[in-house]
């Protein structure tokens, strides 16, 4: 390149997200009262726009290659910080857009923007965490705003109740990840990660690092909604107004996943703890256990559901458990090949789980109902977007011509690679299960009779916009995925090289 | 000086306390006293550790902690509060219109 930009920049899109945080903070000191939707939403989602481009910008450019650490080396931007950057600034593009109708009623609007991107930028940032100091940091900054977001609709119950259960786990499991930071940097003596990780190789207090390792890998679960701390996760993406449980599902657990992938290979190395000589930590079983409880109980409480929302909530539990296999199929030697898997997942997974979601909030717009029934029909008022739905629900169960039928086949594949055959099976069993809840909203909608008269006069641009958007990626993601690929085996280099 | 292991065991007793508290009260605002513990039961590590180790990485982070653990709480207040104007208790069973 011609010019060298100043290696701040390399944080762009953590950097502009926040900026436009406080923008909106700042229209509303200015116009608390304003019923400007347009202005509002267009300020974050230019922000979320401006930040989809520079992280791809970086990408396509190579800013990565070489990684950059920044502020004494607690904060690095690699390919991964880049990639996941991509994808929580796009699932931000998304909801924003489709908050412009969703929210129109409400009277908070700047504050509610505000939150969005205030959480987008500690998700970026989490990406980006190369101390366990920043990891904390950044997981409050993306936590607190979810919570104020998930009880946003302050006269719902629902959403009360929702943003009640999800804050108490969230503070629980965020004080116990906080106290295994403290057990970790008194074994090692440094909160950076690479210290953490030399610190780790000659230390005899397994004992206590283990229970901090432990402590830790529960905080990462709570931001990835995996077993043991999953309950909250269906309580609040039903309560929670639908947008917002698409922002949660789908960015709030790639960044958990983000920053478990880093801080799991980085600071507790598999070759130091788990294969090693003086291998005592095995996170990596931990790690196998809780992919296969996670998978199953999400995919098998899916599968009972009654309403359409609840359903998807399960579902996204048991994604959590699909991308674990990651995790747990490290130390079969072909380390890149699993996390890549993993990557692509999340990226997938970002456009299908939002659009699903999305669809959802569209459904309540139209107070169509809750429940499977009360979808029956649907697309003899709405084909376009049901068309859009039988996409993601497709791509998320993983059939072939969708983007999610590579990323899974990848991620299965790498688990075979590595030599845990039985995790992939495993993980294939629940995929097959997965298509029969899938498939009843599709039934639902498409071939079942009306039941009820569906009072739907308005079509919502915003929330058009959204689905489309993430119906047409999540296509273009099967052809796309070569690229895709590259960038997420270039991510997992950053980890295990 | 006092030795590293009773800095230790002040925590851990400190945390387990605070584990039973959020397993036996139903009392959200309790709930919230307790995590206090659990969060503070970490700062007594961290301070701890930090001599321990002659560097002063632990007690900063333990200032991080308490600043986060203040703004924790603001939303959580903000939460319970809500919650009072919706059931009229800050119970945390009231709290149970979706099943488990």
């Amino acid at each position: 390149m011609a010019f060298q930009l100043p290696t701040w920049m390399a944080l762009g899109p953590t950097l502009v997200l926040g900026l436009t945080a406080l923008l909106l903070l700042v229209f509303d000191s200015i116009e608390p009262d304003t019923t400007n939707r347009g202005l509002l939403a267009g300020t974050a989602a230019l922000g979320s726009l401006a930040a989809v481009g520079l992280s791809a910008w970086y990408l396509v450019a190579g800013t990565g290659e070489e990684p950059i650490s920044l502020y004494q080396n607690t904060v690095v931007v690699d390919t991964m910080t880049l990639f996941f950057g991509l994808v929580f600034a796009s699932v931000t593009a998304l909801v924003v857009v489709a908050s412009y109708d969703y929210m129109r009623d409400h009277s908070y609007q700047a504050e509610y923007y505000a939150l969005v991107m205030l959480a987008a930028t500690g998700m970026t940032l989490m990406a980006a965490a190369n101390s366990l100091a920043v990891v904390f940091v950044s997981l409050e900054l993306s936590s607190l705003p979810s919570f104020a977001l998930v009880a946003i609709l302050k006269k719902n119950r629902g959403s009360v109740e929702a943003g009640l259960k999800y804050f108490l786990i969230g503070a629980l499991s965020s004080a116990i990840f906080v106290y295994g930071v403290s057990l970790v940097y008194g074994v090692t003596g440094s909160l950076l990660l690479p210290e953490v990780a030399s610190g780790v190789a000659d230390t005899n207090l397994t004992g206590v690092l283990g229970i901090g390792v432990m402590m830790i890998l529960g905080g990462f679960a709570y931001k990835t909604a995996s077993v043991p701390f999953h309950f909250w996760a269906p309580e609040a993406y039903e309560g929670a107004p639908a947008p917002v449980a698409a922002f949660l599902s789908s960015a709030s657990k790639a960044a958990g996943f983000a920053v478990a992938f880093r801080v799991l290979t980085v600071a507790f190395p598999v070759e130091e703890l788990v294969t090693g000589a003086a291998g005592s930590v095995d996170w990596v079983l931990a790690a196998q256990i809780l992919a296969v409880v996670t998978m199953t109980l999400g995919n098998f409480a899916a599968a009972t559901q009654d309403e359409v929302k609840r359903m998807l909530a399960y579902s996204s539990i048991g994604h959590a458990g699909y991308v674990l296999i990651a995790l747990a199929s490290l130390s079969g030697g072909s380390d890149q090949f699993v996390l890549a898997g993993g990557m692509a997942h999340l990226l997938v997974y970002g456009f299908m789980n939002t659009g699903a979601f999305l669809f959802i909030a569209l459904a309540e717009y139209w107070s169509v109902g809750r429940t499977f029934e009360d979808y029956n029909g649907l697309a003899t008022k709405a084909p376009f977007a049901s068309v859009a739905m039988t996409v993601f629900l497709f791509s998320l169960a993983g059939l072939p011509p969708f983007g999610g039928f590579m990323s899974k086949y990848f991620l299965f594949a790498g688990a075979v690679r590595a030599g845990f055959w039985w995790l992939a099976a495993i993980g294939a069993i629940n995929s097959a299960l997965s298509l029969y809840y899938y498939s009843r909203v599709v039934k639902a909608i498409w071939i079942e009779d009306p039941s009820g008269d569906f009072d739907i006069e308005s079509k919502p641009v915003g929330l058009y916009t959204a689905i489309v958007a993430a119906a047409v990626v999540t296509v273009l993601l099967l052809p796309g995925f070569g690229s895709v690929w590259q960038f997420a085996t270039d991510a997992a280099a950053a980890l295990v090289a | 000086m006092v030795p590293i292991e009773y800095y230790l065991l002040l925590s851990a007793a400190i945390f387990s306390i605070g584990v039973f508290g959020i397993l036996t009260r139903r009392n959200a605002l309790l709930f919230l006293m307790s995590v206090e513990l659990l969060l503070n039961a970490a700062n007594i590590n961290l301070v701890a550790f930090s001599r321990f180790h002659g560097n002063l990485t632990g007690q900063t982070f333990s200032l991080f902690t308490l600043a986060l653990a203040a703004a924790e709480v603001a939303v959580g207040i903000g939460i319970i509060l809500v919650l009072y104007r919706n059931f009229k208790d800050v119970d945390v069973t009231e709290a149970a219109t979706m099943r488990w």
